[in-house]
């Protein structure tokens, strides 16, 4: 009973700041409107027995990511007037919502179609640290390999990228 | 009720798609995109706590590792173009538009 009062609590959090993000004109409210999503995610996980996923939502989503965009944010200094004007912004929210109903509904109807199952949190260390390390290490291990080859490249990018100088001039 | 679960990653991710569609403006484009990540985490999580499998939680880690990469290059390039246009419309950056 009282899971499911968290979980009502943390999904409309997540909906409240997921609207936010997409409401806000100043992109860094919509990004603390967004911290507010992952931090009711990474409750939502802990709900799920996922604590290493909870504790890595804090750290490198909430933490790491969201940090490195509003320091972005806050860098390019933006005013109101470099914001662009988007007098339509409702009408294209509605037209959206209007043709993304569809899709929804898709998926909604392939989850009712799922066999039903508890939330009960389990213990024997499901989630935890040990267990998805030695899964990580034991049957992801390519995956693992190649997504780290991915973050130098894009290490590698990015200071190509944005580490140019002169050719700015 | 795990379906709870799977209804609020639908939730998040048609949010993300009106986020993408509907917005101009660049940073809250990218952020819609990471709000479609997130939706897809959690449905992750959801699908490996049926069935008591932590397959899902590995994936999850990799989908937090693409969003990070994915981050650091979307930052560098509109820094980039935030630096040459001083515009964070997402209409004036067509660029490739022949």
């Amino acid at each position: 009973m009282f899971a499911d009062g968290l979980f009502l609590g943390f999904a409309v959090l997540a909906v409240l700041g997921a609207a936010g993000l997409i409401l806000f004109r100043h992109p860094m409210n919509g990004a603390m409107s967004f911290v507010v999503t992952l931090i009711a995610l990474a409750g939502l996980y802990a709900l799920l027995s996922a604590k290493l996923i909870f504790a890595l939502q804090l750290i490198v989503y909430a933490g790491a990511i969201m940090s490195l965009i509003v320091f972005i944010i806050m860098f390019l200094n933006i005013q109101p007037s470099d914001l662009p004007k988007e007098e339509t912004k409702l009408l294209y929210i509605i037209g959206s919502l209007i043709a993304v109903f569809p899709i929804g509904m898709f998926l909604v109807k392939i989850v009712k179609s799922l066999p039903k199952s508890s939330t009960e949190i389990i213990g024997n260390n499901f989630g935890g640290v040990k267990q998805v390390g030695l899964l990580l290490f034991k049957d992801w291990l390519v995956p693992f390999e190649i997504v780290s080859i991915l973050l130098l490249v894009s290490l590698i990018g990015a200071v190509i990228l944005a580490g140019k100088r002169e050719a700015v001039k | 009720m795990i379906h709870n679960y799977l209804f609020l990653s639908i939730i998040l991710f048609c949010l993300g798609i009106v986020g993408v569609i509907s917005r101009r403006n660049v940073f809250t484009v990218f952020m819609s995109i990471e709000l479609m990540l997130n939706a897809a985490n959690l449905a992750f999580v959801a699908f490996s706590r049926i069935h008591q499998s932590m397959d899902g939680h590995v994936l999850a880690m990799m989908v937090m590792a693409v969003a990070a990469a994915e981050a650091a290059l979307a930052l560098a390039v509109v820094i980039l173009l935030h630096k040459h246009k001083s515009k964070l419309d997402t209409n004036v950056f067509s660029l490739l538009k022949g």
